[in-house]
């Protein structure tokens, strides 16, 4: 077997699990996942920090698109809807930070779709930059402006996503970060005690909207790995045992 | 009719970019195609953008905002940059200056600040985080590896003690692993979501 045909058995098993988890879900039944008290605990304290009228911040990455990480854009736009779902009537009460004119040009779309005829084309949508460093830069410049809330991190950050959570930390806004390539995550760990690592990243949207189709994204990605898993310990023991 | 259209476009566009990654040679001219529009979407994308970015700025200085001052070095910085480079070469020794001597010293200025937030948060990650099972296995290996990095230890080859080294070596490499098959499974499921039209980030809700 080549390592294409590898590719399509695993796209095609992700697609049908989707499509019949899907089907089942919307008949009868849920998944649970694992509770996340990070998740959790960010919400409530967007809802404080609503109350209390201070910014909540959501940041949605540096760009949309990366090649190691291409869905992690599309991802943040995902959880940006979810956001904006849970709250309708606070789109004042947050500010929209991101990094490429892509991303600002889709959040917008996504505010404007969910508020309507609430909608106020003085949105707090603050474009960056489109480096890590531009981004870091552009955000701190703006975060100074208004009183920090809960502080939201999703999307394609680096290392110096830690230094943005840092930064919102000693400002007394409260971070939770759900973002990032292998090395933010890393760096992330560090600084910010609300934290989604991995696979965990890409249950948040479902965790706001628990409709059928987040409920089969959840099991379809559960069972790919434990089957991924699998094949690698027994390809392991095999070639321990000088089968392969 | 526009939900419609708009979706019948990414389908296609998204089922006839997946056919290419495995038909390579057969769909190489299409798929170039629709990358090249691709692009040029997203360069429109970021013009507006930067048109947005511009509008904003203008006002927070018009009416005179906390920031304003802010505001304005960075809309002459960036005039200033725009007006150079529609006159000059990108290879302009004088507009590489311009550009590079400014950006290059804010980043390494940057990167250091933030070496030294590491540093600083692996020594309280206790505090932040308390005493689990995570937090000390997180020293010791960060510890660990910085001690096999000063190379001192370096054991004969094929000696026990070399494989011990090789394993120690290997293990960072196993959880990255870990990390990295969670991450493409969540990516490769956000993918099909989108190209199933179960998400439609392109549309307005309903």
């Amino acid at each position: 077997m080549t390592w294409t045909e590898i590719g399509w058995v695993i796209i095609g098993l992700g697609a049908v699990s989707l499509l019949l988890f899907n089907f089942l879900f919307a008949r009868r039944g849920r998944y649970v996942v694992r509770p996340q008290p990070a998740v959790r605990s960010f919400l409530k304290r967007r809802m404080h920090a609503f109350e209390r009228g201070e910014i909540n911040q959501v940041l949605l990455g540096s760009r949309l698109w990366s090649r190691a990480y291409p869905a992690l854009g599309l991802h943040a736009l995902s959880v940006a809807s979810g956001l904006a779902g849970l709250e309708p009537g606070a789109l004042e009460a947050q500010l929209i930070a991101v990094g490429t004119g892509e991303l600002a040009l889709f959040a917008r779309q996504i505010y404007q779709g969910t508020y309507r005829d609430g909608y106020s084309s003085a949105l707090n949508l603050a474009l960056t930059g489109p480096t890590p460093y531009a981004f870091l830069a552009g955000f701190l410049a703006e975060m100074h402006l208004h009183p920090s809330g809960a502080v939201g991190l999703f999307g394609n950050f680096d290392q110096m996503g830690a230094l943005i959570m840092e930064a919102v930390a000693d400002q007394g806004g409260r971070p939770f970060a759900a973002a990032g390539s292998i090395n933010a995550q890393a760096a992330l760990f560090l600084t910010t005690r609300d934290l989604l690592i991995g696979e965990e990243i890409f249950f948040l949207p479902g965790l706001f909207d628990s409709s059928p189709g987040y409920q089969a994204a959840w099991i379809s990605e559960d069972l790919l790995r434990v089957a991924l898993l699998a094949l690698l310990v027994i390809a392991a023991g095999l070639k321990m045992a000088g089968i392969i | 009719m526009k939900r419609i259209i708009a979706m019948i476009v990414a389908v296609l566009a998204g089922l006839t970019l997946l056919a290419g990654y495995f038909f390579q040679t057969e769909l190489a001219q299409l798929t170039g195609l629709l990358i090249n529009w691709g692009i040029l979407l997203v360069g429109l994308a970021g013009l507006i953008g930067i048109g947005y970015l511009i509008k904003t700025q203008i006002a927070r200085v018009g009416h005179w905002q906390k920031g304003s001052f802010l505001s304005a070095i960075g809309l002459a910085a960036f005039l200033i940059t725009v007006g150079l480079g529609f006159f000059l070469p990108l290879q302009d020794r004088f507009f590489r200056n311009w550009v590079l001597n400014i950006q290059i010293p804010v980043e390494t200025s940057l990167l250091a600040i933030l070496t030294v937030t590491l540093l600083l948060a692996s020594l309280r990650i206790i505090r932040t985080r308390g005493w689990t099972l995570m937090t000390i296995s997180f020293l010791i290996s960060a510890l660990i590896s910085l001690i096999l990095s000063l190379d001192y230890l370096q054991p004969a080859t094929e000696t026990p003690g070399a494989e011990w080294m090789e394993l120690i070596h290997r293990l960072p490499l196993v959880g990255l692993r870990g990390i990295l098959i969670g991450v493409a499974l969540g990516g490769l499921i956000v993918g099909l979501r989108v190209l199933l039209l179960m998400e439609r980030p392109y549309e307005d809700k309903q």
